[in-house]
């Protein structure tokens, strides 16, 4: 009995921590803390709580000394061509936990394209379609990914690893976890933490640097309203947009194809059903899988070390570039045009919708309280989603 | 860290061709997006302003420019476009609500009982 007793004891994560405290233990400690941290900011700050609250969770879990949930040296083994359970996910379904079978989807790439179906369903390209030179913005906001590829590598990253930490510079959560998870997915926990928490600092990190490139009269330009655009058109453009992209850059096809079959959903007015469930319902389940899995990533050894400060230091870098440039080519394109475009919205070219363009209303309204950007800002926004899609893409192909 | 050992060229390559590509790609959607816009413009034939006073009986330009909408005039004429585009009125229930009432026969509501019987000599 007093065997048993002593197993149980044993058997404690408090033990098993305790056990190897100098080793794993004090790692584990300060990534629990780490997710008790994630936690309050989700909670009580709200920043993007629909997703920081499941990976805060995930860490939570992986990080618990004996529960088994996540094997990191499954994943390990996964990936090593010498190993007899490389590219098995038999070998995860029959040896790995909760997380490890949750992680598959993030691995096959399976999470973010679902997670893009529910985006397109959301989103309303009629701004960009009224306005197609919106698309150069979200364009040129794209320049923070492939300036912080060229630091991540002179800082001693490989290739493919700098490729997955530019990619944070999209503000994309769904297209960062995508590429990484192809890419570097010994980085995923970082640069989902990154991504997401940048994408939720939005209104933090934008309104200095759009201050900072205007001035007050820029700032305050007024922008002639948008036309109509009618249901046809908008049914026709994720049809076209898919076939364009895919036959130009196939690599993007799994997340322009995601995106454009929600919004296709949502348009065509036939399906409502499945609108309704892509916007909510896939939407909600798999942002839970995600978020649980990518949380899981988040071990003590992956997560605590100057990787993961240099991937934050060089992701607030890629955020603040590709905003900076949305805002520079607006002013540009303004000496070229007759009709001036205000230049706060180029900063909605990073993806973060809506919380960029939401942003780019708020600061436009700050000097001239009649100035309505939001429509406007909608319009470089969702460009940025397919510019940061197609940027994955070529990144894809390149590195791949 | 060693710079050198970092294959600078395949870097710069990728960087270049990289950001070029996503706007080259997105510069050809816009040409895409504008021919689109050509295309699906509605073809109404538009009336020439002479053509329409003609038939409408309407005043003409310099008459009409004394018109002047006040703010709320506008808020209403959109109001009353907003809930007739997004179908937004009273639902009406499509029957008639003043029925016949129909009383059953009750010495209550009796017409005769309510009538004073005078007897007449």
């Amino acid at each position: 009995m007093w065997t048993d007793i002593l197993e149980f004891f044993r058997g404690m994560g408090f033990m098993q921590m305790g056990a190897d405290f100098l080793g794993a233990g004090w790692q584990q400690l300060v990534m629990l803390f780490v997710s008790f941290f994630l936690l309050y900011l989700a909670i009580k700050k709200q920043y993007e709580p629909l997703l920081l609250l499941p990976i805060a969770f995930g860490m939570l879990l992986t990080n618990l000394p004996g529960a088994n949930m996540f094997h990191s040296e499954l994943w390990s083994a996964f990936l090593d061509p010498s190993s007899p359970a490389y590219h098995s996910y038999g070998a995860i379904l029959k040896e790995g936990g909760l997380l490890d079978v949750l992680y598959i989807g993030v691995k096959a790439g399976v999470y973010p394209c679902l997670i893009f179906i529910g985006v397109g369903a959301m989103t309303d390209f009629g701004p960009l379609i009224a306005n197609p030179k919106s698309l150069l913005l979200g364009a040129a906001a794209q320049i923070g990914i492939f300036i912080t590829f060229l630091c991540a590598n002179a800082m001693g990253f490989t290739e493919a690893q700098a490729g997955s930490i530019g990619i944070i510079g999209g503000a994309d959560g769904p297209t960062s976890i995508f590429l990484t998870s192809k890419l570097a997915p010994e980085l995923l926990g970082p640069i989902a933490i990154a991504a997401y928490s940048y994408m939720a600092l939005v209104p933090v990190i934008q309104p200095p640097i759009m201050r900072l490139l205007t001035t007050k009269k820029e700032r305050a330009i007024k922008m002639k309203q948008l036309r109509a655009v009618s249901k046809t058109e908008k049914i026709i453009f994720p049809i076209m947009v898919t076939t364009i992209v895919a036959l130009i850059l196939p690599d993007a096809a799994p997340l322009i194809g995601c995106l454009m079959l929600g919004n296709l959903m949502k348009e065509c007015g036939v399906v409502d059903r499945l609108s309704k469930t892509a916007q909510n319902e896939l939407m909600n389940i798999v942002v839970i899988f995600l978020g649980l899995s990518v949380g899981a990533t988040a071990t003590g050894a992956s997560f605590l070390n100057w990787q993961t400060l240099m991937i934050l230091a060089m992701g607030i870098v890629a955020f603040g570039i590709g905003s900076g440039g949305g805002v520079l080519l607006a002013k540009l394109m303004n000496v070229f045009s007759k009709e001036k475009i205000n230049p706060l919205i180029g900063s909605a070219g990073v993806s973060a919708v809506p919380m960029a363009a939401r942003v780019s209303q708020q600061v436009g309204q700050e000097e001239n309280p009649g100035n309505f950007l939001l429509m406007h800002a909608m319009g470089p926004n969702v460009a940025g989603v397919i510019g940061s899609a197609v940027a994955a893409g070529i990144l894809l192909t390149m590195l791949g | 860290m060693n710079f050198l050992a970092i294959n600078w060229p395949h870097v710069w390559f990728v960087t270049l061709l990289g950001f070029a590509l996503v706007l080259v790609l997105l510069v050809v959607l816009i040409y895409v997006l504008k021919l689109f816009g050509v295309i699906m413009q509605p073809r109404v034939k538009v009336e020439t302003p002479k053509e329409v006073h003609e038939a409408v009986g309407a005043p003409r330009k310099e008459e009409s420019e004394h018109i002047t909408l006040t703010g709320e005039a506008t808020a209403a004429i959109a109001m009353a476009l907003h809930l007739y585009y997004n179908g937004i009125h009273d639902e009406e229930p499509t029957h008639v609500t003043i029925k016949r009432i129909e009383r059953k026969y009750s010495p209550w509501n009796a017409k005769i009982m309510g009538m004073n019987n005078l007897h007449r000599n």
